[in-house]
C-alpha cells in the first residue's frame, strides 16, 4: 500500500491525534463558516422547512 | 525484511497494518460525507 512505511517513522500516537485533529478543524470551520453566511443551515437548525437557495437577478448591465 | 524497525519502534508490517485502518475509516468517514452533502443538496441547492 502506499505510504504504508510512514508508521515506522512519524510514532502513530502524534501523528494519527494530527491527523484527525486536522479534519475535524477543517470540518468545523468549513460548517461555521456555512452556518454564519448562509440563512438555509440557521433555519435548519431552527426547524424551519427547506429553504432553496435564491437567485437573485441583475441585468448585466446594470453594474 | 518485515521485521525491520523505523524510528518510530514499528515494524514495516505494523506500519502497513495501521495504514490500512487509516485508510478504511477515511474512507468510510468519506462515504458518510459524501451522503450527508447528497442530503444537503437535496434538502437545499447550492449554486444554482
Amino acid at each position: 500500500m502506499i505510504y504504508g512505511k510512514l508508521w515506522t517513522v512519524v510514532k502513530p500516537t502524534v501523528g494519527i491525534p494530527i491527523f484527525i485533529a486536522a479534519v475535524a478543524i477543517a470540518s468545523f470551520s468549513v460548517h461555521l463558516a456555512l452556518t454564519l453566511n448562509t440563512t438555509w443551515v440557521k433555519a435548519f437548525l431552527n426547524g424551519k422547512a427547506a429553504t432553496a437557495a435564491v437567485v437573485v437577478h441583475m441585468p448585466i448591465d446594470s453594474a | 525484511m518485515s521485521d525491520r524497525v523505523g524510528p518510530s519502534g514499528l515494524t514495516d508490517a505494523q506500519s502497513e497494518e495501521i495504514h490500512r485502518h487509516l485508510i478504511q475509516g477515511t474512507q468510510i468517514f468519506a462515504m458518510i460525507a459524501v451522503l450527508a452533502h447528497l442530503l444537503a443538496y437535496i434538502y437545499s441547492p447550492w449554486l444554482k
